[in-house]
């Protein structure tokens, strides 16, 4: 290696940062950068399960006095009684946490930006310094969003979705400024999310080592790669609507307000907006969102199937077609969210049928990962057991968005809780049991410790029950008519008949209790990081790609001044032939024997 | 700032043989390329230490980052695409809705900044050029010139929003207005950031620095330069044809 010196540069190391504020907290190193952001998204988690707990009592127990909630919210919850404004804005703000601070946050910003460099070959990202900027504009925004908590008037009611005239009339409303810092918060956030899209997009086009094609990269890579386009095509969108959203409020203009409009029997000095043009905007924005939330996950689960399946893939070109498919598909289908909006039913059909079409890319990597399953000597580690329950909940919640997705049959289910149990099974719990999984498969590189098995698995198991649990029964509860984003329903006679009020009750409980248990989430964390069972080598999983030849954790530039070159497919696991069942993708050309390396 | 960057290409060809051969006994051997790699720390003074033109390595890692530089303005295109997009669509589905559009005339001065975007676009061309043959006199006397139409650009456009303000048609007057500013407003903004990286770049380049990414600064500046440009073209038909 060492005998053709002259035809090497002198190499200048990067130089690592020795000083706090720049290792760890302005820091341009994409590891640092990935941590930060998940620990932003946890902080925000636990924000955000809060809020829902707010939320669940006040269905439950609308009048019953909380006295903690008194003190702590004089206005919103007077003598410890939450009012239905106070309901709609704890809601609100538990949307748009969990969407924006957790979901968008966590599987791109913090899993792709600490693996996706290593996993190409990288030392960094294609922009460190792009990267700090977008994390730091992200927290801003994050900061931002949590001070509409203390601002008069309080946090915004308008849900995460924002729709106007709510969102734009504080004649509506309390008042206040509660409203405009979360739409400042979102244009921040969107420009974090802009930068941060362009920098993933350059890594993986430009930094990938010598013999990684497109066709061998691991398909974590190839979700957060398609994510990051779908990043930058749709927070324009949402940035831009947001501005005129802001301009309606602060500076009188009528995108959004309509004429002639009474509210609380006030005349509103406006003319000719169109709420429904708010509603195009946001879901063009919105749809690709929740595959900007999902995608990430899916690539998650593909990869830990493979590795504790000890197979490869299952049609590793199909999943990559079909990430790319339900990405494309995704920005023509936002229409489903506005069947009832009074679109032409021409427009209603047309999105219907490109709704249902997005089901043939999401049925093919459901099978494929069952194919990957199949006849697998499948190793039951924490991370594959997460990764199983991902492929559970994309399943459930994938049938009733099929139910939705027909115009006839959402005219019903609109703004019913059916709608609430489809999104959070899909994209709330899925995306973050991919996010455990993620957790508890990279914890080893990460830190140089294994997470604990015992506390993983009574996790995963009571996590993935309570979370059915909740959301299943609220299938029923759509299925009896019950609307979402209601304060009090308890004495609504055909509610009650048919038994929504034990039903609220039963999902409370279940909610609190699975609520509590992801403490021990947070526990297996800690307990891990500092007597967690020290690694004995750099591969402990027995995987292929190429975090898992760097040391543990990676050196500042993660691969210490050399770069590996890839010989292989990214899941070449029980190669026939080769004397042990995987190999990895950076062994040497002939350590497949009997496979073409690439397939 | 620092920038750590891959050498790929021709170098990393040379290095191919390098891979260490793994035998079947011990499969896990890593084959490793050494040395591919250059990370560059650009002094504080800008002052490239031995890393001239005349290192083949260095002309092979300029080319390279004027690859990335490029690369990643051309994507950020996709973005700013999207948010003029979004805009448009927003105008023409507002402006069909309902009848309270009132057509208004454009300042004429709209007229002289976009002659001066387009000069500008053509002596960045020239500042490219001039790069290219390295040729440092031309160099900074388009990087300056076109700075300077830059800044004009700027002023004309705030001219034509006093223009409008003197005339009583502010934001909320009416939706046509409120249209026009937000185009204008955001291009100027965009075009802003352009402003402060081709001065950033003819402020060094003037001070007689070199620095490691200086061609891909440029031209990735210049690229940017053009993009903004462009995007004046269409909405200032955007806006005279749909005012
Ligand atoms: C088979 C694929 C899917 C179909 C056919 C589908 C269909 C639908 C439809 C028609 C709605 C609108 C319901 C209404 O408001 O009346 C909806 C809502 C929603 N879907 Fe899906 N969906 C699918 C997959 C997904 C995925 C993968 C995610 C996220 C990862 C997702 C997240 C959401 C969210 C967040 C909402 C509700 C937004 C809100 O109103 O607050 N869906 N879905
Ligand atoms: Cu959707």
């Amino acid at each position: 290696m060492a005998t053709e010196v002259a035809e090497h540069l002198e190499v200048h190391r990067h130089p690592e940062p020795t000083n706090f504020w720049t290792k760890y907290i302005f820091s341009i190193d994409h590891k640092v950068i990935g941590i930060q952001y998940i620990i932003l998204a946890i902080v925000a988690v636990f924000v955000g399960m809060a809020l829902s707990l707010l939320v669940r009592l006040r269905l439950v127990w609308p009048d019953k006095p909380i006295e903690i909630l008194g003190t702590l919210f004089p206005v919103g919850a007077p003598e410890g009684v939450m009012t239905p404004e106070f309901y709609l804005a704890m809601l609100t703000m538990h949307g748009t946490m969990m969407v924006f601070m957790v979901l968008t946050t966590a599987p791109q910003g913090g899993f792709g930006n600490y693996i996706l460099p290593i996993q190409i070959g990288a030392a960094d990202m294609a922009f460190p310094t792009l990267n700090m900027l977008s994390f730091w504009t992200t927290f801003v925004s994050f900061v931002t969003l949590c001070a509409a908590f203390f601002v008069q008037g309080g946090a915004p009611i308008a849900g995460w979705t924002a729709y106007p005239p709510l969102s734009a009339l504080d004649e509506a409303t309390i008042g206040g400024y509660g409203q405009d810092l979360w739409l400042l918060s979102i244009a921040f956030f969107c420009i974090g999310s802009l930068l941060g899209a362009l920098n993933f997009i350059v890594t993986t086009l430009q930094l990938r080592a010598k013999g990684l094609t497109m066709m061998r990269l691991p398909l974590t890579v190839w979700t957060w790669f398609v994510t990051a386009i779908l990043g930058l095509l749709a927070f324009g969108v949402l940035l831009s609507a947001g501005v005129l959203l802001l301009m309606d409020r602060l500076g009188g203009t009528s995108f959004f307000i309509p004429g002639g409009l009474l509210v609380n029997d006030i005349p509103i000095d406006h003319t000719g907006g169109s709420p429904i043009l708010w509603q195009h905007l946001f879901w063009f924005f919105g749809h690709p969102e929740v595959y900007i939330a999902i995608l990430p996950g899916m690539g998650v689960t593909s990869h830990i199937l493979a590795t504790f399946a000890r197979k490869p893939v299952f049609g590793y070109k199909a999943m990559v077609y079909a990430v790319v498919a339900i990405g494309a598909l995704g920005f023509v289908v936002w229409g489903h969210h506005m069947f009832v909006s009074g679109m032409s039913p021409y427009s209603g059909f047309v999105f219907s049928v490109l709704t249902m079409c997005i089901g043939v890319p999401s049925a093919i990597k459901t099978f494929n990962w069952i194919g990957t399953l199949w006849g697998g000597k499948i190793r039951f580690t924490t991370p594959m057991l997460y990764s199983i329950g991902f492929v559970s909940l994309f399943v459930t919640g994938g049938i009733s968005g099929i139910f939705l997705g027909q115009p006839s049959v959402d005219l019903f289910f609109h703004d019913t809780y059916f709608v609430v149990a489809h999104f959070h099974l899909i994209m709330g719990v899925a995306a973050i049991f991919g996010m455990f999984a993620g957790v508890a498969f990279w914890f080893p590189k990460f830190f140089g410790r294994m997470m604990s098995e015992g506390m993983g698995k009574v996790h995963f198991w009571l996590t993935f029950l309570g979370v059915y649990a909740i959301f299943g029964p609220m299938h029923y509860l759509g299925v009896i008519a019950h609307p979402r984003r209601y304060a009090e329903t308890t004495s609504v006679d055909y509610l009650g008949a048919a038994g929504a009020n034990e039903i609220h009750y039963f999902v409370t409980m279940a909610a609190m209790i699975t609520v509590t248990v992801q403490c021990l989430f947070l526990i297996n964390v800690v307990w891990s990081l500092f007597k967690g069972k020290r690694v004995t080598s750099d591969n402990p999983w027995e995987a292929t790609t190429l975090e898992w030849v760097t040391a543990t954790p990676p050196a500042h530039d993660n691969f210490e001044g050399r770069i590996p070159t890839v010989n292989h497919g990214p899941y070449e696991f029980s190669v026939p032939g080769a004397p042990r069942d995987y190999v990895m993708q950076c062994n040497a050309p002939d350590a497949a024997p009997a496979r073409k390396s690439g397939e | 700032m620092h920038l750590t960057q891959h050498l790929r290409g021709s170098l990393a060809n040379k290095a191919m043989g390098n891979s260490t051969p793994a035998t079947l006994e011990q499969p896990s051997l890593v084959s490793f390329s050494e040395h591919q790699r250059i990370d560059i720390d650009t002094p504080a003074d800008g002052e490239a230490s031995g890393l001239g033109n005349s290192n083949p390595a260095t002309s092979d890692f300029e080319a390279l980052a004027v690859h990335r530089y490029k690369l990643g303005v051309s994507v950020g295109f996709g973005g700013i695409i999207m948010i003029f997009a979004a805009l448009t669509s927003a105008m023409v589905v507002r402006s069909g809705l309902s009848d309270d559009w009132k057509s208004f005339g454009l300042p004429s001065v709209l007229w002289f900044s976009t002659i001066a975007l387009l000069v500008s676009s053509f002596t960045v061309e020239k500042a490219k050029r001039a790069l290219r043959n390295s040729n440092e006199n031309g160099l900074r006397t388009w990087l300056a010139v076109t700075t300077v139409l830059g800044v004009a650009f700027l002023v004309s456009q705030w001219m034509g929003w006093l223009n409008l303000t003197e005339r009583g048609l502010y934001l909320a007057a009416n939706p046509s207005h409120s249209f026009f500013y937000v185009f204008t407003v955001g291009h100027g903004l965009h075009l802003l950031g352009g402003l402060l990286a081709v001065g950033y770049v003819t402020g060094r380049v003037w001070c007689g620095h070199h620095w490691v990414t200086r061609s891909a600064a440029i031209e990735a500046a210049a690229l940017y330069w053009h993009f903004m440009d462009v995007l004046w073209l269409y909405l200032f038909v955007l806006l005279l044809v749909w005012r």
